[in-house]
């Protein structure tokens, strides 16, 4: 009886992980697969529903409320984003997607928001200017824009830094910040404004930035054609305020860049 | 802020985060659950393949090589680079379109790789047995078969269940991996949830969860174990 039981109940576990596996393939509509790193607050991330939710996912939700699309959200690992969109698993990156430095590597939408690279440190610190990072320790996230710039437009001022250390998630990199073991972690100004207002008192933006750069949506090299239809969507957003009511719900106003 | 207090609200936070992390779960018991399916028959095709003693043109062991090439890349190469393999291959190599493969090819891999292993296991179990069993069957007129499956293969999986029960406690871990094909198992919600929450509560909690499974685990392969006390 026990051993039925124990069948019965695995099998049902091992049936419903499989459709909801195997369920993605809906022929009713076209879906619009959106590939975002679910760790990535506020453009996308995972809310206390468990559902995913942020800025980035809700536009695409309306445009695909405009075409009459079936939203798809698939979390990707940021690492593979290439091979996600290269592959067809995804029909495009809409995350918080820096353009600046890979202008010829996807086929962008128009830019919607600006953003910049910024450096956090702890307010106890002293350091309040790049030039005072000389010698320390500098975090940043591995395959990440920041990272990009450091090592290329800032490639001088990453020299004169001790050492550049690579982190997998902002969590590991405020950590090591507030233990001392690095001196100031580099990443995209709306993921600061969200860990500081989520974390507390304790840390500071630095007034210079590392640079100036804006998101966009990024399609696979040679598929115009979904680009054309997803860049006329967020332009009439952009016009009905759509995406200034997003901005203010997600506390990124400042940043939006379009129709302005 | 006393420490009472802060205990509190720690567990009160934890607790939140179980519902989330356990829809993880379920999918971190399906991987493992599939893996064990395939990859525990499979690994017996494996070991019968390395000890195969075919020949092709009176000289070459195709078989055998050919098992022991298999057995050297699965246990040579990182699982992670296997699962990405197998669900990005198809892609690269004949521009197969993968939406929905995702699942699929995570049991593949892990099926895969743990055979291998499996078939190690099963080889060293079944190599012990002494020739007297063997020829014992034969006397009291048992086939080949027979004997594999009656006499020879009860007492090797006896023989062989602590080093598999630890194979099956790694694979639970291993479910984790899954996470660098971003399937939603419980250790990618937990860096989600952790990424959303700015803490690393929700490792802890998968941690015990992890822990508990594995427990259950390891108690019923030692059911298994007491049950097949009966050969020695």
């Amino acid at each position: 009886m026990k051993k039925k039981l124990a069948a019965i109940a695995l099998m049902t576990v091992m049936s419903v992980a499989c459709l909801t596996g195997c369920g993605s393939k809906d022929e009713s509509g076209k879906t619009f697969t959106v590939g975002f790193d679910a760790e990535y607050p506020p453009y996308g991330y995972m809310d206390d529903n468990g559902d995913y939710t942020g800025f980035d996912l809700e536009l695409a939700q309306a445009v695909c409320e405009m075409e009459g699309w079936e939203l798809v959200k698939q979390p990707i690992d940021w690492d593979s984003k290439d091979m996600e969109l290269d592959s067809g698993s995804i029909d495009c990156i809409w995350n918080g997607f820096t353009i600046n430095g890979r202008e010829d590597d996807y086929e962008w939408s128009q830019a919607y928001a600006d953003n910049s690279q910024v450096m956090v440190v702890s307010e106890s610190a002293g350091i309040n200017s790049l030039a005072d990072l000389a010698g320390k320790t500098v975090g940043v996230q591995a395959a990440s824009a920041a990272l990009q710039v450091l090592e290329e437009d800032q490639a001088e001022l990453s020299a004169t830094f001790g050492a550049l250390q690579e982190f997998a998630d902002y969590n590991s990199a405020f950590v090591e910040l507030q233990a001392g073991s690095v001196d100031a972690v580099a990443m995209d100004i709306g993921v600061a404004n969200y860990q500081l207002k989520s974390r507390g008192e304790g840390f500071k933006i630095l007034d210079e930035a590392l640079n100036s750069e804006q998101y966009g949506v990024g399609f696979k090299k040679g598929n115009t054609k979904l680009r054309d239809t997803v860049d006329k969507d967020i332009t009439k957003l952009a016009e009905d305020g759509t995406i200034a009511k997003l901005a203010e719900k997600y506390d990124i106003t400042d940043l939006i860049c379009i129709g302005k | 802020m006393s420490v009472w207090s802060w205990l509190v609200d720690v567990a009160t936070e934890a607790i939140t985060m179980i519902p989330g992390l356990a829809g993880g779960l379920v999918k971190s018991i399906s991987i493992f659950c599939w893996t064990l399916l395939f990859a525990l028959p499979l690994g017996l095709l494996i070991a019968f393949g390395r000890m195969s003693k075919r020949k092709v043109f009176g000289r070459f062991h195709v078989i055998r090589s050919f098992t022991k090439l298999y057995i050297d890349i699965m246990r040579g190469t990182p699982l992670m680079l296997q699962l990405m393999v197998v669900f990005y291959g198809p892609y690269y190599l004949w521009g197969a379109n993968i939406a929905g493969f995702r699942y699929p090819a995570i049991i593949i891999a892990f099926s895969l790789n743990y055979a291998a292993y499996f078939g190690e296991i099963y080889r060293s179990g079944i190599e012990s047995m002494p020739l007297g069993q063997y020829e014992a069957a034969q006397v009291l007129g048992y086939t080949r078969g027979q004997t594999f499956f009656k006499i020879i293969l009860p007492q090797v999986i006896k023989r062989i269940l602590p080093a598999v029960t630890n194979e099956v406690i790694t694979l639970v871990k291993d479910t984790s991996l899954a996470f660098s094909l971003a399937y939603m198992e419980m250790f990618t919600l937990a860096k989600q949830i952790a990424a959303k929450n700015t803490t690393f509560l929700p490792f802890v909690v998968s941690g015990i969860f992890y822990f508990v499974f594995n427990a259950v685990v390891a108690r019923i392969m030692n059911g298994l174990e007491k049950k097949m006390d009966y050969y020695r």
